[in-house]
């Protein structure tokens, strides 16, 4: 299992009851120059993991312990003039979807939002350390 | 003249041996000994090799004098705990092996032990070797350490022997 798959399967536990939101399976690849989560709005969409590697503790003997930074990102686009009534509880509910994964030394998840004409997208980040 | 460069991982190694004769624990704690422990995870290593001395005054002189008394040798270090190291492998004829480094220190268990400065095997290579016992031993965790870190001393007892590879 991969994080992102971890977050895919939580996200779909944590917004089984807002049914005006999709998740979607896929990667936000783009198509005409537009992502999938500006063409498919109220949809959320998990991107790959990106993965930064980094010594933790240097040993004499170059047995290094190494700390791992995974970084997640989701979309979810909706319509800015007419918001989901539910949306403070969907963007909760999509942030603590962090808490599935599991063994780390250190766990965070964030958002920001980005207007732009009548749609506002929500851009969360996900970011897992583990030895 | 060259510095001893240790970023290879093969310089500046601690072997430990432990055993009821002490020349067999010497030969344990030989550098590349097959039965020596050979300490991993070592973060840095200090070796402290310091004459005692006593500073006096007279009265004819404005600074004041000193005279050697003995030598004062110490290790210390800082480790990664590992879980085998720390707590022992099981029986085995190296009881720092068997016991690991809590275990020698608890039943205070004198041991030999080597420091290589230049790595081993190779003519030339240089190493010191003593005996003391373990103490120091300190585990500790956090949640932003991540793992079991320990420092570690090893009081001489005794003298440092500065030995060559041939």
């Amino acid at each position: 299992m991969t994080v992102r798959s971890d977050i895919l399967t939580q996200l779909g536990t944590n917004l089984a009851t807002h049914t005006n939101v999709k998740l979607s399976q896929e990667l936000p690849w783009e198509t005409g120059d537009n992502p999938l989560y500006l063409q498919n709005m109220k949809t959320v969409y998990v991107d790959e993991e990106q993965i930064n590697v980094e010594q933790l503790y240097r040993t004499l003997d170059q047995s290094n312990v190494n700390s791992t930074v995974t970084t997640v990102n989701a979309y979810l686009s909706v319509d800015a003039k007419n918001q989901l009534s539910d949306i403070n509880t969907v963007v909760a509910n999509i942030l603590l979807a962090r808490n599935v994964i599991s063994s780390t030394t250190d766990s965070a998840s964030d958002y920001e939002t980005d207007t732009e004409g009548d749609v506002i997208t929500y851009t969360f980040e996900y970011n897992f350390t583990t030895i | 003249m060259a510095v001893i460069n240790v970023t290879n991982g093969t310089q500046a190694i601690l072997t430990i041996g432990a055993n009821a004769v002490k020349a067999t624990a010497d030969t344990q704690a030989t550098p590349g000994n097959a039965g020596g422990l050979v300490v991993p995870f070592v973060q840095d290593i200090t070796v402290n090799a310091t004459p005692g001395t006593v500073r006096y005054s007279t009265l004819d002189s404005t600074s004041s004098s000193a005279f050697t008394t003995v030598n004062e040798n110490g290790l210390s270090l800082n480790l990664l705990v590992d879980e085998t190291v720390m707590f022992g492998a099981g029986s085995n004829v190296n009881l720092a092996v068997q016991d690991g480094l809590f275990g020698v220190s608890k039943n205070k268990q004198e041991i030999s032990f080597s420091v290589s400065f230049t790595g081993t095997g190779t003519t030339g290579d240089i190493f010191l070797s003593g005996r003391g016992f373990i103490g120091g031993l300190a585990p500790t965790a956090s949640i932003d350490g991540a793992v079991w870190l320990s420092p570690v001393e090893i009081i001489v007892n005794g003298e440092l022997t500065k030995t060559v590879e041939s």
